[in-house]
């Protein structure tokens, strides 16, 4: 028997080391828009925000033909900095890419992580979406001036609720209403839910005073009457939707919701426009407007530098808000 | 007698050969992906749903609400055999199965597992059915407070899980809640117990914490211990139910869908404390309490009923609500949303065919999955005859393999090996596991609900008991602390009449 | 050399339970400093903030870390875990258990570098070999097997990437 000991050894150190390649087939060639060996991060958890969006992205890319299979991966965990230090971690790395949103940036500033979106090279801003500022059928606050009247004689006792934890999204966006109604910021009882499910029960349940979220998340609630919705927080109305805009009420200021792909630090200028030439050509394939349409994402495109540049801003504005909440 | 008639028109539309088919299918992908290692029904249907991309709606939502039954089925096979819960939900059955697959009575565990499942699965479905638009409406209105006073009473059943030594099962409990408390406070994004690191800013996950605690501690515990004189492979027994078993659970079997099915429809129910409660009351109800820990039939068969109803709890607010209480339902409506159609109070008028089908091939599913599951519970119990260093190696393995492949992060699995080495201190020096698994838990959740209360409330404490339900909870408790003293006066006094 | 006096020594070895007690004790002052460093310069509702239940927890496990003390100095013990395959007459087989841990180890380091199949094989292997199976031509080509299949159903079936090793994108 002895013999066949290291056989076996040899059989099996072949097996794990051969077997994985053979088990992958290769991928196209490195022409066109392929890029072979793709990999696309998603931050959160399987069924979020960015999950879909990317495995959105990346079906749409290979049903266009742009590029062979993307090979779409999950790293969630603190708000998507632990995606965002892994991304920032693979310098040069001309096959990875990562989705987030609006939701990183507030996300880096609460959990203080050490790298930060400036730590990435920005591919292109995808969608956005509007929040909304709602309340259940049964509340006493008709119109947002209603609302508005009561916040501020007493922010305290109007609990708003939102879908996310402070830094997020549906945080920002009563804070900067508050900021603009010239409510304290700090005075804001702000309550978080556990995503949308949660928050949408107390809302009905009128066990907050308002709620915030995505315009896209209660669209059903807001037709059938259970939710009465009071504004849009974006610059703009949104079309079939009977609500004015912040400004319209009074308030001098606006919100808007992004998610978009950004791609790990010192690619040569070659592999950030190859990637950047990709997502332009899947946003314009008739596949990613048909999932826009699906999803009821509006169109923000905005592709390399000028994206960069509004990272920036972004990061400049939600720094401002979360020092004046001590975050 | 509406919702009849169109229920009998869903059975026309799920009992077509093709939606068959498709029940059929996603209830095998189901129990295979659930038996898997880190997968729970969450990540299940998610990696899924592009297989479903290509189908019409409702044959893809057939296939889904296969798939979730199904994963749901074989996560508790992984717990019953290996100690290793796949996800949250099939935490409790590694409590009671584990010891009896090791007694030889791993068939029968897997039985009354399956038919657990089978019968929340049904009676879930049925009140579905029969209560959708009235629990709905009563799930809105339960809020903080209500939660708080839920937990305060889980935590007063926690005392009956302590073990023999009080004080060793406290150290248990808190040592759980220390490990509830790493990672990002929810409330106010304060960092706890992370030590700077971003890996934890999420928390430890309940199931790394079980794993460790039950899988990794458990291998660790008889390395050092092994009997090395028999090499005897683990008996598997007889393979089907006994009179005397099913005499034991049907019980247990009915009254896991009361406990489950409320709290799936609730938006911060979920799983997990429904099975630790029906577990607890099955101890306190059962006649063979000195079996518990040591392999109950009861605590595998009523737990494992209430994860099933609570799932069909979960569909309850997600159809008529557009609500999603768990993972599962969060993932489950972004496919709907694929599609199109938005879950919500425009459902029912605006989808009839798919609603009712989905909810018939409920139905078709767990009959399926039960006369897929009860003659495979013998073969797979027959998995614990393989010797014992490849069992317990292969635990190892598997354990590794749940908490590395999600994440891809070599960290997971540092933590997971120093839970492990912690169950293993607490297996040397007696303390018990499972307070330290309900701590992970209960703590939580019962933290974030309390001051959520007194957020919404701006400070007031009156805001912990401002509901007619909370009030009620805190009543039972009372009741529950005074019983005991109550009885003794009640009896003392008869003796002295007497 | 001196050997310590017998008594004494066994006087350890019987109260080692106090090792617990003492853990308990530095976990609370972990807990308690981490809460009572923490900055709570927040906007805060109510008299419970992120520090109360760090708080409660924290003198949980000082008051518990002292029972416990008691409990053992008076003669209390902690009953070991049986089980059915566990002999507990022999003394622990400390040996086995560092092996274990040493193997398991080692596969959260190789994992990144080496890649699934090769570290899962070799975590199996390992624990086998460590709880004492002695195989040696069967046991890798199991191991090498287990790790392969799982690592071609997670990577290639379900879509969850895994590592592939040194060998990926060379053949």
């Amino acid at each position: 028997m002895r013999p066949r000991t290291p056989l076996a050894l040899l059989g099996a150190a072949l097996l794990v080391l051969v077997g994985p390649p053979l088990l992958t087939p290769g991928s196209g060639a490195d022409t066109g828009t392929q890029i072979p060996g793709l990999r696309l991060m998603v931050p959160n958890t399987p069924g979020g925000g960015y999950d879909i969006t990317a495995r959105t992205a990346a079906k749409n890319a290979e049903e266009a033909g742009l590029t062979g299979n993307i090979e779409v991966f999950n790293l969630p965990g603190a708000g998507g900095t632990v995606g965002l230090t892994r991304l920032a971690g693979e310098h040069g790395n001309g096959k990875l890419a990562m989705s987030m949103g609006l939701g990183v940036v507030g996300a880096v500033h609460t959990n203080k992580s050490p790298r930060t979106l400036a730590d990435t090279t920005p591919i292109a801003r995808l969608t956005e979406e509007q929040d909304i500022v709602v309340v259940g059928k049964d509340s006493p606050y008709r119109t947002i001036q209603d609302l508005l009247t009561a916040w501020k004689k007493n922010p305290g006792k109007l609990p708003v609720g939102g879908g996310s934890s402070p830094g997020g999204p549906d945080h920002l966006a009563p804070m900067l209403m508050a900021k603009a109604a010239g409510i304290a910021p700090r005075s804001v009882n702000y309550v978080p839910f556990d995503g949308g499910g949660e928050l949408l029960a107390s809302i009905l349940g009128n066990k907050v005073a308002f709620g915030v979220s995505g315009v896209g998340e209660y669209l059903d609630q807001i037709r059938s009457g259970e939710l009465r919705l009071l504004a849009v927080t974006g610059p703009k109305r949104v079309p079939g939707l009977d609500a004015p805009t912040l400004r319209e009420a009074g308030l001098d200021t606006d919100f808007t919701n992004w998610r978009g792909i950004v791609a790990p630090p010192g690619l040569t200028d070659t592999e950030r426009d190859k990637l950047v030439g990709l997502v332009t050509k899947l946003h314009d394939s008739p596949q990613w407007r048909e999932s826009m349409k699906k999803n009821g994402w509006s169109d923000a495109f905005l592709p390399g530098e000028e994206f960069g540049a509004f990272l920036d801003e972004q990061n400049t504005r939600v720094d401002a808000v979360l020092k004046e909440l001590g975050l | 007698m509406d919702s009849l008639n169109s229920l009998l028109d869903g059975f026309q539309t799920a009992l077509t050969p093709a939606h068959l088919l498709w029940a059929a299918l996603g209830v095998l992908l189901g129990t295979a992906i659930g038996v898997l290692p880190g997968i729970g029904p969450a990540m299940a249907v998610a990696l899924l749903l592009p297989v479903t991309y290509g189908l019409e709606p409702t044959g893809a939502f057939i296939m889904f609400a296969g798939i979730y039954y199904g994963a749901m089925f074989g996560g508790s096979t992984t717990s019953i055999l290996l100690n290793t819960p796949g996800e949250s939900a099939a935490v409790v059955a590694a409590l009671e199965g584990n010891p009896m697959a090791k007694a030889g009575r791993g068939a029968q565990a897997l039985a009354a597992a399956a038919v657990g499942h089978f019968a929340g699965g049904m009676i879930g479905t049925i009140l579905l059915v029969a209560l959708a638009p009235t629990v709905a409406a009563l799930a809105v209105d339960i809020g903080a407070p209500d939660y708080f006073a839920i937990m305060v009473l889980a935590f007063i059943a926690v005392t009956s899980v302590l073990g023999s030594s009080r004080i060793r099962g406290l150290a248990s409990l808190l040592i759980g809640l220390t490990l509830g408390l790493v990672g990002l406070d929810q409330m106010t994004g304060q960092q706890r117990l992370t030590f700077g690191s971003l890996q934890l800013a999420d928390g430890i996950d309940v199931v790394i914490v079980a794993v460790g605690l039950f899988a990794i501690g458990e291998a660790l515990w008889v390395a050092a211990h092994l009997r090395r004189t028999t090499g005897e492979p683990l008996p598997v027994g007889r393979p089907w139910l006994g009179r005397d078993d099913v005499r034991r659970t049907w019980k247990s079997w009915l009254r896991g869908p009361l406990i489950g099915f409320p709290f799936g429809a609730i938006p911060a129910g979920g799983a997990e404390i429904p099975t630790f409660l029906s577990y607890v009351t099955e101890k306190r109800l059962s006649k063979h309490r000195h079996e518990f820990g040591r392999g109950a039939i009861e605590g595998v068969a009523g737990p494992e009923s209430a994860a099933s109803a609570s799932a069909a709890g979960t569909l309850v607010s997600m159809l008529t609500l557009g609500l999603p209480t768990t993972a599962v339902a969060a993932v489950m409506l972004a496919a709907f949303q694929q599609y199109g159609i938005q879950p919500g109070p425009l459902l029912f008028e605006r989808e009839p065919e798919l609603v009712w089908g989905l909810i018939a091939s409920l139905f078709v599913g767990m009959v399926l999955l039960l006369a897929l599951n009860l003659p495979l519970a013998p073969l797979w119990a027959k998995l614990l005859r393989i010797p014992r260093p490849y069992l317990y190696a292969g635990i190892l393995f598997f354990a590794a393999v749940g908490a590395y492949a999600v994440g891809g992060e070599a960290l997971d699995l540092v933590v997971l090996l120093v839970i492990g080495v912690i169950g293993f201190g607490m297996r040397r020096y007696g303390l018990p596991v499972l307070p330290a698994v309900i701590g992970v838990i209960l703590g939580p959740a019962a933290e974030q609900q309390l001051r959520r209360a007194l957020q919404i409330s701006d400070g007031s404490v009156t805001g912990l008991v401002n509901t007619p339900f909370s009030v009620s909870v805190y009543a039972v408790i009372v009741l529950l602390l005074v019983w005991p003293l109550l009885k003794k006066v009640i009896t003392r006094r008869r003796n002295v009449t007497a | 050399m001196t050997t310590p006096p017998a008594p004494r020594r066994s006087w350890l070895r019987d109260h080692s339970e106090l090792g617990v007690g003492a853990l308990l004790l530095v976990l609370g002052v972990l807990v308690l400093t981490d809460a009572l460093t923490m900055d709570v310069d927040i906007a805060q509702r109510g008299p419970i903030g992120p520090t109360t239940v760090p708080l409660v927890v924290g003198t949980g496990l000082l008051v518990v870390a002292v029972l416990l003390a008691v409990d053992v100095l008076r003669g209390g013990r902690g009953e070991a875990e049986g089980g059915e395959d566990i002999d507990l007459s022999e003394p622990g087989d400390r040996r086995t258990v560092l092996l274990l841990i040493g193997v398991f180890l080692g596969f959260a380091v190789l994992v990144g570098p080496v890649g699934f199949p090769v570290s899962g094989a070799l975590l199996f292997w390992g624990s086998a070999y460590a709880l004492g199976s002695r195989h040696l031509h069967r046991d890798p080509l199991v191991a090498a097997l287990l790790s392969l299949i799982t690592y071609g159903v997670f990577n290639n079936l379900l879509g969850v990437p895994l590592p592939g090793g040194p060998l990926m994108g060379v053949i």
